[in-house]
């Protein structure tokens, strides 16, 4: 199912406009590992969790961004296992560019070099935990 | 605490959680009060100890039943996420899921202690079961994408393993790094870990499993032993990733769980301090004084309420406390910031008939799998034999939950009954009823456990660990034991013991 989803949106724009792909699937994959939380509207869930739409952090210095993500705080969990450095990047960069953000992408490099910086290299996920 | 140590303690072989009993608090509480944030177990031990002391305390709990995490669904158990999704557990009288704590490794020494005293009935859960089965599809090979019993796995990996460093030892090929050793008596090891042969080959052993099982007279009399597999299949398939010399500490093969679901150990404290608890009291504000503390609350008709206290013991989540009006010093805030919470994904599906255990003889136990989003599917340590159970069909931690919560709970279902469908061709058929819950998207949780990263352990959690003013945190994601019930207990006891001591010396 969301795999069809992915393929679908992608397929759609590859149709429309060559030079956004990035832009669809940053969509897809936010949609995919995001949404449960942050909502597709990028609204949150207000007491819960922080809305990324309109949020001066979330189109503010993109280390802290990137830190953020993969490695968790305050509450938000550690991404640094679950998505790649180019996945990441298309979701930061369709984050700070949509429901009216206006900050600038974030590429594969500056997340590998946030990854470096943070000590976030993804390790295997074991098989249990409590 | 007793001067004799009991019994491997005396000897230094101690493998217990460090501590084994709740702090004695003695020389009376000077009408001391002390406001508890939180039933969960951290709260309602801090309660049940602080007023056998003599304390006069009193609980705020935002639900409108305690336990916290320690929560079981049966028929009727109803849960909304913060989504909106809503849900009414419609299990079978007797059937249920701990959509929470689940298993009690021996050695946690602190949540038994409770459930001794309050008489809470516990039996075995099976953490690890040679007959169940691993189920690895990203592997290559003729076993990726096939279930194959754990047991077969480990009995032919170990095996020609054995064989190779045996067969080397025994040619002299491993004497320099043998030296000082007997080399003897190290193929004599090896022999007995692989189950060799005399001629130090590794040919399969009865103890992986039969095609035709021995029995009565000539037949099927001896049986017919299961083939090993090929050392190549099982090394390229992945499987042996299941396998480790011990299990991890906190997944030790003999555990525990209460009888009827691990909510009996909620309402055995429950049962203690229920009259000192405010339900679906959600506090809005906490303010401190240099004498006391006032936490201002919105009680279950949405009314505002306060208490006012000399002392605080906070066991909220930190990903919920957060975002609560909280009166702390500078770095005590920017500490709780510290910590990251994991997502965490259970579901329990009815099955009207208990086909592991009829067709496939897995009688509890765990079927690990690489299927993104399942990452293990156990069966139940209960009702043996019976007509139905319930299973848990996923139990998955990190990003791969979060993607699988956010569907609905008709389609988490699905999901989980296709990937179960993989394991077992009777999955789908017997599939009754589901239960799913997502620890980071319920109310006053947000988020399984507290996930400490090495720099928030070394720079916020200390700070947390100690009282800012007259507020004390408490719960699992102070201690080293985060996630378990035995964390959330022994932390209550360590903060109960600091008020106590500053509550005596004052």
């Amino acid at each position: 199912m969301i795999f069809a989803h992915r393929v679908a949106g992608l397929a759609l724009v590859m149709a429309a406009l060559t030079p956004a792909i990035a832009f669809a699937d940053g969509k897809s994959l936010f949609l995919d590992n995001c949404s449960a939380c942050h909502q597709p509207t990028g609204k949150g869930v207000p007491g819960a969790f922080p809305a990324l739409a309109g949020s001066a952090f979330v189109q503010g210095d993109p280390k802290i961004v990137m830190t953020t993500v993969l490695n968790g705080r305050a509450g938000m969990p550690s991404f640094k296992d679950d998505l790649s450095d180019a996945d990441l990047s298309a979701i930061l960069t369709y984050v700070r560019s949509s429901w009216g953000n206006k900050a600038a992408a974030v590429k594969p490099a500056d997340v590998a070099a946030a990854r470096a910086a943070a000590k976030a290299v993804a390790k295997g996920r074991g098989l249990q935990a409590h | 605490m007793s001067l004799v140590l009991s019994g491997m303690e005396a000897l230094g072989y101690g493998i217990a959680s460090a501590t084994e009993r709740p702090p004695e608090l003695t020389g009376g509480a000077k009408n001391t009060k002390i406001v508890i944030l939180g039933a969960g177990l951290a709260g309602m031990t801090a309660a049940y100890e602080l007023s056998k002391a003599g304390y006069q305390v009193q609980v705020l709990e935002a639900r409108a039943f305690a336990g916290g995490r320690c929560q079981t669904a049966r028929k009727g158990f109803k849960h909304t996420d913060l989504i909106g999704h809503e849900q009414t557990c419609d299990f079978d009288d007797g059937l249920y899921i701990n959509v929470g704590p689940w298993r009690i490794p021996y050695h946690h020494r602190s949540t038994l202690h409770y459930t001794k005293a309050f008489g809470v009935p516990l039996e075995s859960f099976v953490n690890d079961n040679d007959a169940a089965y691993v189920y690895f599809e990203k592997g290559a090979g003729p076993l990726a994408g096939k279930p194959v019993r754990k047991g077969e796995i480990a009995a032919d990996i170990r095996g020609y393993t054995a064989e190779l460093v045996a067969k080397a030892a025994s040619a002299g090929a491993l004497d320099a790094p043998l030296t000082g050793l007997d080399r003897e008596k190290f193929i004599a090891y090896l022999v007995n870990e692989g189950r060799l042969s005399k001629d130090l080959a590794y040919k399969g052993t009865e103890g992986r499993g039969f095609s035709v099982n021995p029995g009565a007279g000539v037949n099927p009399g001896p049986g017919k032993e299961l083939p090993p597999y090929a050392f190549k299949d099982v090394l390229d398939s992945g499987a042996w990733k299941v396998l480790s010399s011990v299990t991890g500490y906190e997944q030790q093969r003999t555990m525990l769980q209460p009888a009827g679901g691990m909510d009996q150990i909620a309402k055995a404290f429950e049962k203690r301090v229920g009259p000192m608890i405010r339900y679906g009291a959600v506090v809005q504000k906490i303010k401190q004084s240099p004498s006391g503390v006032t936490v201002a609350f919105k009680d279950a008709d949405g009314k505002p309420g306060e208490v006012t206290a000399d002392y605080c013991l906070c066991t909220i989540p930190l990903s919920v406390l957060k975002q609560i009006d909280l009166d702390a010093s500078a770095p005590f805030k920017a500490a709780m910031s510290g910590v990251a919470y994991a997502p965490v994904n259970k579901i329990g599906l009815q099955m009207k008939t208990r086909f592991w255990e009829e067709k496939h003889h897995i009688y509890g136990g765990h079927i690990y799998t690489d299927l993104a989003g399942i990452n293990s599917i156990s069966l139940p340590s209960t009702g043996w034999q019976g007509e139905k159970g319930v299973l848990l069909g996923y139990y998955a931690f990190g990003g791969e939950a979060a993607k699988i919560s956010a569907k609905t709970p008709a389609e988490r279902a699905a999901f989980a009954v296709a990937a179960g469908q993989k394991v077992f061709p009777e999955y789908a058929d017997n599939f009754e009823k589901a239960f799913s819950f997502s620890w980071h998207l319920a109310e006053y949780n947000l988020g399984g456990w507290a996930e400490w990263g090495e720099t928030g352990r070394k720079d916020s959690y200390p700070i947390l660990c100690e009282p800012d003013g007259r507020l004390y945190l408490a719960g699992e994601h102070l201690s080293y034991l985060g996630g378990w019930q035995a964390g959330a207990i022994e932390s209550a006891w360590q903060q109960i013991g600091k008020i106590h001591a500053r509550v005596s010396k004052a």
